[in-house]
């Protein structure tokens, strides 16, 4: 084989790929389009001005990983409340059972995926940055 | 027995079976709501029903039917399961379905039920109830939207408790479970109804969403409050004791508990807990390390001689022995004693002397097995509550005749047929003896009794008491005493019951003689349903006495040991748990004592008035955090493993005690285990117990009585003096000893001292309930809240002495009965 033959074809590849359309994202510049059903990080539902979960206690036990931890408390209606919800993100799986087990349709998981901190305290969620953005 | 089939199954059942009873002894499962082992049958929630072939394939409940010879039984036919199906909705649909927010899920036999039997729809509509809910009462919370009225709440709290507090109001539709005139509730508080209720209608308010039943560890325990030695089930998460979890099969009480023993518990995570040892430096008690303080400890306990110790009857056999063998060993001293030296002189004088041994000679189970029962002082419902039920369900099911000998009337007066016989305070003895001379006048007296040592002198003695004399003393009938000695000696068994304390200082040796003497008289004594039961206070003061942990061969008992602080004998105190300034009679003196003496070690759970005067206080652990044993009243030995992990900062009692025999140059045993293998060998009745053989249910140390009669001597009684009334002190229902002050449970409920009077005395003193009044006695005076109530007599207050904040020991001074005067 002509030994010039293998640098053409390259360059033909090459040069093809110069018009063609990238695979790749300038990520931060751009964005990726999360689909509707990722799971990404989770968020607790509110209604009424108030978080819904009722701190009945099936996400943390149907929880494969064990990373929520769910304190209840009785708020001034008597009613039931999560004092402490926490969700430590290190040890998440996003496998989303959580939200499947939730009577009351309280949590729901967002295409927020940047979940990257500094220190390991950073990745335990409390209730307070878990409650969904309105 | 009786022959049938169950589901194809050949049986053989008692006879008194019913159908559901026969199902499960031969491991069937029938469905059932409304049905408990200790409550009769009811049949309220239909959910049983099974068919029997001989009833024409009829559906029929099976907890209310009796078993027949021959019965064919079939429990799941598709017909039945369409039944039950049909029950269940039918309950379901006034039912709010609000498991996620109701504690009761996980352990709700309604979603157990609806879970098992597929129930996801439901065919029928009607509005929910609108029920207001009870979140007012500290202890127990009422939700009757969720109630399936199985009535077992208003069943316990009648059959069992015999309160009443809770039954059915309204009719029809609108039927539901409430107080009367749907009032708040307010009752003893023991918590039954909670334990019973199948949903979550009734609930536990301190454990409110505290946990799911399913995220908690099930720690079985023994109660660490009073004698009765009732089983308990704690539930654990996250190392903290949260709730106290029923089990119908758990004791011989089968999970029944007081207020005490179920919302007692709060003491064992209290935050107030003693966590580093602290060191009295320049004056101030400051935290330690153990190595510091043990090594000052040691360094004192070298004196020897000038040293003396009190120690708690909540400590474990273990631990009590070990102390017993540092002191008597290591240290060189024989000064050493529990519960004020005389709380436990019922036993250790009494029956030591009436029955050659330092125990009762009947056990609580010969309660119910009883035809007649003689309670000294009502007080017994009240130190020992479960023994009271126990009391209760003999007299209204078993038909048991109850007399009670009393100062004052009280809940077990109550009963069906009760006699409450209320003589002058402190004259409870001399209406013994009285019923001893009648016995022996009117020839009751058992053919045994005439060979057993001293009836003769006995006899002689009981000459000054006779019915009429003492009767016109102790202000009851004659004619009353004498129908008691002969219905006592009448009965073919008859047990006597009275309880023991810190508080009830007349019930010494010579109460636990006289009633030993009479039970020796008749003959009714080592036989079932026979015998005496004294009630001994704390969880392991038997154990205690069986330890040998009290003053023996000249040592010092405790109230010797305190005087002799005050007077420089005794330079070093080693208080192990003991609480005196509070719980010990005349704070006076023992304020001096703790004052006087040169050095104060104290281990403690909590920094007690006690402690706070110590020069060094050692944190130890509660009865959920250590292994060993403890013997109840009626000498059941029971073994406790630990509940949860103690605190690494804090030792057991044990292993101070341990530390503290290697530094004083002794070989000590590592482990409880150890400790309890020279138990078992040197102490009778316990021999062939084990740590491993105890594990189960425990074992009763049996008692080997060798009777004599004790010779009574004349008592002193005391005169009521005009415009003074007689106090005399005792329990409180809701509590026991002073440690029931850091269970939040019991100060829900009963939060302060107060004095108990009568009607006639409030209104001629003009004091109503509440009014905070001035209670003096001639070693001092203090302000008590008025409780005016209608079992007093005339002329008595009584008042509890548990509490720090009250302490009654100002104006008590150990005497049985305390002349007092009340100024508003």
């Amino acid at each position: 084989m002509n030994p010039i033959t293998p640098i053409i074809n390259g360059m033909k590849i090459t040069l093809k790929h110069m018009f063609m359309k990238p695979v790749t994202l300038q990520y931060p510049d751009e964005r990726p389009k999360v689909a509707e059903r990722f799971r990404g990080l989770h968020a607790l539902k509110v209604s009424h001005s108030k978080a819904k979960c009722v701190a009945c206690y099936l996400c943390p036990t149907v929880c494969p990983a064990k990373c929520i931890t769910v304190e209840a408390g009785e708020d001034a209606n008597h009613d039931k409340y999560a004092t402490v919800y926490e969700i430590d993100m290190l040890r998440c799986i996003f496998c989303g059972y959580c939200v499947e087990a939730c009577p009351v349709d309280a949590l729901k998981m967002t295409g927020e995926f940047e979940l990257a901190n500094y220190s390991r305290q950073d990745f335990i969620y409390s209730k307070e940055r878990l409650l969904e953005k309105q | 027995m009786v022959n049938l089939t169950i589901d194809d199954k050949q049986v053989t059942v008692p006879r008194t079976a019913t159908i559901y009873e026969a199902a499960k002894l031969n491991g069937i499962n029938i469905p059932i709501l409304c049905h408990d082992k200790k409550l009769k049958p009811f049949g309220a929630c239909r959910m049983c029903l099974v068919e029997v072939e001989q009833m024409k394939g009829r559906q029929i409940p099976a907890c209310t039917t009796p078993v027949t010879e021959g019965m064919i039984i079939r429990t799941s036919t598709p017909d039945i399961i369409k039944a039950r199906k049909m029950v269940l909705e039918l309950l379901l649909l006034n039912h709010p379905l609000d498991c996620p927010v109701c504690d009761k899920s996980g352990d709700c036999d309604l979603q157990n039920l609806t879970y098992e039997y597929q129930v996801n729809s439901n065919r029928f509509t009607d509005e929910k109830f609108h029920h207001e809910i009870d979140y007012n009462n500290p202890l127990i919370e009422r939700d009757m939207n969720r109630c399936v009225l199985c009535g077992k709440c208003a069943r316990v709290c009648d059959e069992i408790v015999s309160y009443g507090a809770l039954t059915f109001i309204d009719r029809g539709i609108e039927t539901k479970i409430g107080c009367e005139f749907d009032d708040a509730l307010n009752c003893e508080f023991c918590g039954s109804c909670i334990a019973v209720c199948p949903v979550g209608s009734l609930l536990a308010r301190p454990f409110k969403h505290k946990a799911r039943w399913w995220a908690m560890t099930k720690q079985k325990s023994v109660c660490g409050y009073c004698g009765t030695g009732c089983n308990l089930t704690l539930g654990v998460k996250d190392n903290k004791v949260l709730t106290t979890i029923y089990d119908e099969d758990q004791g011989f009480h089968k999970g029944q508990l007081c207020v005490r023993g179920r919302f007692g518990y709060q003491f064992i995570n209290s935050d107030k807990r003693l966590t580093k040892p602290l060191v009295k430096k320049n004056g101030v008690l400051t935290e330690s390390t153990w190595d510091e303080a043990l090594e000052i400890v040691a360094g004192r306990l070298k004196v020897g001689s000038s040293v003396a110790a009190l120690a708690t009857p909540r400590l474990t056999n273990e631990e009590l022995s070990l102390f017993r063998t540092m002191l008597l060993e290591n240290v060189g001293t024989k000064n050493f004693d529990h519960a004020a030296g005389y709380a436990h002189s019922a036993l250790t004088e009494g029956f030591a002397g009436s029955f050659g041994a330092t125990a009762s000679s009947a056990n609580i189970l010969d309660i119910q097995k009883s035809d007649f029962l003689l309670v000294i002082k009502t007080d017994a419902y009240e130190t020992h509550p479960v023994v009271g039920f126990e009391v209760n369900m003999a007299v209204k099911n078993k038909g048991v005749r109850l007399s009670i000998l009393s100062d004052k009337r009280g809940k077990l007066s109550k009963l069906p047929d009760a006699k409450t016989l209320v003589h002058m305070p402190g004259s409870e003895v001399a209406v013994l003896n009285a019923i001893a001379k009648i016995i022996i006048d009117e020839k009751l007296v058992d053919a045994s009794a005439a060979s057993i040592a001293g009836y003769a002198e006995f006899e002689k003695a009981l000459s000054a008491f006779s019915a009429e004399a003492i009767a016109a003393q102790v202000g009851i009938v004659a004619s009353d005493i004498k129908k008691l000695a002969s219905e006592y000696a009448a009965a073919e068994k008859a047990l006597i019951i009275f309880p023991t304390g810190q508080a009830y200082t007349g019930h010494n040796a010579d109460l636990a003689n006289a009633v030993a003497n009479l039970a020796i008289l008749t003959g009714k004594y080592g036989k079932e349903g026979c015998g005496v039961l004294c009630l001994s206070e704390k969880n392991n003061s038997q154990g205690a006495v069986d330890m040998g942990f009290y003053a023996q061969d000249g040592g010092l008992n405790s109230l010797q040991i305190l005087d002799a602080c005050a007077a420089g004998t005794v330079k070093t105190l080693f208080i192990a748990g003991e609480n005196p300034l509070v719980s010990y009679p005349d704070r006076n003196r023992v304020k001096a004592a703790l004052d006087a003496v040169e050095f104060l070690i104290v281990s403690e759970l909590f920094l007690t008035e006690t402690a706070a005067t110590a020069d060094v206080v050692l944190p130890v652990c509660s009865y959920a955090e250590k292994d060993g044993t403890f013997t109840s009243t009626d000498r059941r030995v029971q073994y406790i493993k630990p509940a949860i992990r103690k605190n690494v900062q804090i030792k057991t009692d044990f292993e101070i005690f341990s530390d503290l025999i290697s530094r004083l140059g002794g070989q000590a045993p590592l482990r409880p285990a150890a400790q309890f293998e020279k138990i078992a060998s040197n102490t009778p009745g316990y021999f062939g117990m084990s740590h491993i053989t105890l594990q189960k249910d425990g074992a009763f140390a049996p008692v080997k009585i060798t009777p004599a009669f004790v010779t009574p001597h004349a008592l002193a009684t005391v005169a009521p003096e005009t415009g003074k009334l007689a106090l005399v002190t005792g329990s409180a229902l809701y509590h026991s000893g002073s440690l029931s002050q850091y269970g939040e449970g019991p100060m829900h409920v009963c939060p302060e001292g107060y004095i108990e009077l009568s009607r006639s005395d409030a209104s001629a003193n003009k004091i109503a309930e509440n009014d905070m009044i001035t209670v003096s006695s001639a070693t001092g005076s203090m302000q008590l809240k008025a409780k005016v109530s209608l079992r007093m007599p005339a002329g008595v207050v009584f008042a509890p002495y548990h509490f720090s904040t009250a302490p009654i020991n100002t104006i008590w001074s150990g005497a049985p009965v305390t002349m007092v005067t009340l100024v508003k």
